[in-house]
């Protein structure tokens, strides 16, 4: 069976540098832990949908500017 | 669902009693020693949470129960892995018991009760047709409601 897997990337690192916010101030202002955006940062997590919106609103960008789902990988 | 949040002191005060009880009835049905023993790993293992929960790493924060969504999922991939080797582990002392001649009625218990408990879990959380229906309904219901705005074809001026 071919299954897909689906990379989520995104602009968080780059809209917090853009912002000169630490990973410890975005953590708090979005209510997860700092290494929950390590995690989301290095792509090893992708957010739900609830927290992706967090993020977007937080950045107040669109969701679809700061996350690409468009990447994937067939293996 | 939600969830009871206690407080770290709380539930280390809950641990050191839980042990201190369990401490009284191995003194009651073994000895002071095994007792005095019981009692000292209470106490590190209540002073090793309230330790362990000041610190923000995932084990400190799903420990302290303030897990945000990604601990969440690790603590579920981590209570499945625990639940999986439990079984395995219960399976191989209930084979050594019945292979033994000894007792075995405890393993009777614990694989009932956690049968039944998963199967009304799954009935509990699985999604069920009325709620697949009513989903259904709302998907159409939204649809009329979208052709009722619909706007006709002799109002649009041409």
């Amino acid at each position: 069976m071919l299954s897909i897997l689906y990379i989520v990337k995104n602009r968080v690192r780059e809209e917090r540098g853009l912002r000169g916010l630490s990973q410890a101030d975005l953590a708090a202002g979005l209510g997860v832990s700092r290494q929950t955006v390590i995690a989301i940062e290095s792509g090893r997590y992708s957010p739900s949908l609830p927290l992706a919106f967090r993020i977007a609103r937080y950045f107040t960008v669109p969701v679809d500017m700061m996350f690409d789902p468009e990447e994937e990988v067939a293996t | 669902m939600n969830k009871v949040k206690h407080s770290r002191f709380l539930v280390s005060v809950l641990v050191f009693g839980a042990g201190t009880v369990m401490a009284g009835a191995v003194a009651v049905g073994h000895t002071w020693t095994d007792a005095m023993i019981t009692e000292v790993i209470t106490i590190v293992l209540a002073a090793a949470y309230f330790a362990l929960t000041a610190s923000h790493s995932d084990i400190g924060d799903i420990y302290a129960q303030r897990e945000d969504e990604r601990q969440h999922e690790v603590l579920v991939k981590a209570q499945s892995m625990a639940w999986r080797v439990m079984i395995l582990t219960a399976f191989v002392c209930a084979l050594i018991a019945v292979a033994g001649n000894h007792n075995y009625w405890q393993a009777d218990v614990i694989g009932s009760v956690g049968g039944f408990s998963f199967l009304f879990a799954l009935m509990a959380y699985g999604a069920h047709d009325e709620q697949s229906a009513s989903l259904s309904e709302g998907v159409m219901a939204g649809r009329q409601h979208h052709d009722e705005l619909t706007v006709p074809e002799e109002t649009t001026g041409e």
